[in-house]
C-alpha cells in the first residue's frame, strides 16, 4: 500500500519548488525510486488529479500544488 | 484563579476574493457579510482584556509533512511565525501582508502538555510549526490592527485519517478548560473551521455542502447537547465534509455545559458559514 508515497510526492511538489520543476520537465526522472504502484505512477505521468484523489492523494494537497491545476 | 473569558467558533476561510472566484457574487457577499460579524465579536474578545489566546485549528497538509501527522499538537515555544510559502494558494497567500511574528503565551501552552501528559494525553508538542491560514485569517480578523494576545496554537488532524475521535476532542477541551480553572491566567478560546466542505476529502464532491447536518450541529450546539456532538462518529463526519467539526469539539469541552448564541449561519453551497459565541461570563 503506497498511499503514503502518493502523499509525500504530493508533498514535496508542494512544498519543494526544485523537485517540482524537475516534474514538470521529466516526470519519469522525478519519480524514478519512489515506491509507486504502476496504476499510481501512470496517474502522475498524466498529472491525473482525479485518479490521484481516487488512489488516496490527499485532496488538501491535490488542490495547492503551485502551477499544477486540478 | 484563571477563569475562560472568551469563547467562539468560526469559519477560517474570510477571503470574498476566494468565494468570488470559487462561487460567484453570493459567495462573496456571503463572507464578507460573516467578516463583519468576526470583526464585530472581536470587539466583544477585545474587551475582555484575555492574557492568552487558545486557537484550535487543523493543518491543511502546510506544516506536518508526512514524516509524522500529530493527532492533537501543543505549539510551545516563545513566540510562532507566519507561515511563508512561495506560490501560496489564494488563501495562504492573503496572510502576506499579516505580522511575521506572533508571542506564544508560555506558561499556558506548557501547561496544557505537560499537565495534559501527566493526565494521560498523548499530546505532541511542536517548537518550530507555523501559522497557516486556519490560525491566521480568524486572529487578524478579529483584532484587526489591535495587538494581538500571547497565542496558545492547538492542532488537530482533522484530515489525515485516522483522526482523533469527536469524544477525545471533546475530553481534550475538558482538560484545556481544568489547566485554565487552575492557574492564574484570563483565557480566550476560538476553534475554527467549517462548516460542512469537501464531503470525503472527494474531488468529485467539491462544491458540496450537508446544509441539513449544519443545521442539526448548530442546533445541538444552541441546546447545549454536547453529548451528541461527542457521540458524531468519523464516518459521519468525513460523509459529510465536516471534518474540522473536531477543532469547534475542542472548543465545546472547553466552554461545557455553556450554550452557543449563533452570530452568523449561511448556506453557500460550495460551504456553509458560521459564527458561533458562547456564554462563558
Amino acid at each position: 500500500m503506497s498511499r503514503y508515497d502518493t502523499n509525500v510526492i504530493l508533498y514535496r511538489l508542494k512544498k519543494d519548488p526544485a523537485f517540482r520543476d524537475r516534474f514538470r520537465s521529466d516526470p519519469s526522472t522525478a519519480l524514478a525510486g519512489t515506491d509507486l504502484t504502476e496504476e499510481e505512477r501512470q496517474a502522475f505521468m498524466r498529472w491525473d488529479v482525479p485518479r490521484l484523489n481516487e488512489l488516496g492523494g490527499m485532496l488538501h494537497l491535490l488542490l495547492s500544488i503551485p502551477g499544477l491545476g486540478h | 484563579m484563571g477563569r475562560i473569558v472568551y469563547a467562539a467558533a468560526m469559519s477560517h476561510v474570510l477571503y470574498p476574493d476566494y468565494y468570488g472566484e470559487n462561487v460567484g457574487p453570493h459567495g462573496r457577499k456571503m463572507v464578507e457579510e460573516l467578516i463583519e460579524v468576526v470583526r464585530d465579536m472581536g470587539r466583544t474578545l477585545a474587551a475582555t482584556a484575555p492574557d492568552a489566546l487558545v486557537v484550535v485549528a487543523d493543518d491543511h497538509l502546510n506544516v506536518f509533512s508526512f514524516d509524522a501527522v500529530p493527532a492533537l499538537c501543543v505549539r510551545v515555544g516563545r513566540s510562532v511565525s507566519r507561515m511563508v510559502q512561495d506560490d501560496a494558494i489564494e488563501f495562504d497567500r492573503a496572510l502576506d501582508g499579516l505580522p511575521e511574528r506572533y508571542p506564544v503565551h508560555e506558561g499556558l501552552a506548557n501547561a496544557i502538555l505537560e499537565q495534559g501528559l501527566q493526565a494521560g494525553f498523548d499530546f505532541a508538542a511542536s517548537w518550530s510549526a507555523p501559522l497557516d491560514h486556519a490560525f491566521l485569517s480568524p486572529v487578524s480578523t478579529l483584532y484587526g490592527d489591535r495587538p494581538v494576545p500571547p497565542l496558545v496554537p492547538f492542532w488537530v488532524n482533522c484530515f489525515v485519517a485516522p483522526q482523533p475521535t469527536a469524544q477525545r476532542c471533546f475530553a481534550a477541551g475538558r482538560h484545556i478548560a481544568r489547566v485554565v480553572a487552575d492557574g492564574p491566567w484570563k483565557v480566550a478560546v476560538i476553534a475554527t473551521g467549517g462548516l460542512s466542505h469537501f464531503p470525503e476529502l472527494s474531488l468529485a464532491r467539491v462544491g458540496q455542502s450537508d446544509p441539513v447536518f449544519d443545521r442539526r450541529a448548530v442546533t445541538l450546539m444552541e441546546a447545549g447537547d454536547h453529548a451528541a456532538l461527542a457521540a458524531l462518529t468519523a464516518k459521519e463526519l468525513h460523509d459529510t465534509g465536516s471534518h474540522e467539526l473536531l477543532n469547534w469539539l475542542v472548543l465545546l469541552g472547553a466552554v461545557s455545559p455553556a450554550r452557543a448564541r449563533v452570530r452568523f449561519f449561511g448556506e453557500m453551497g460550495r460551504i456553509d458559514l458560521a459564527a458561533l459565541e458562547w456564554d462563558v461570563a
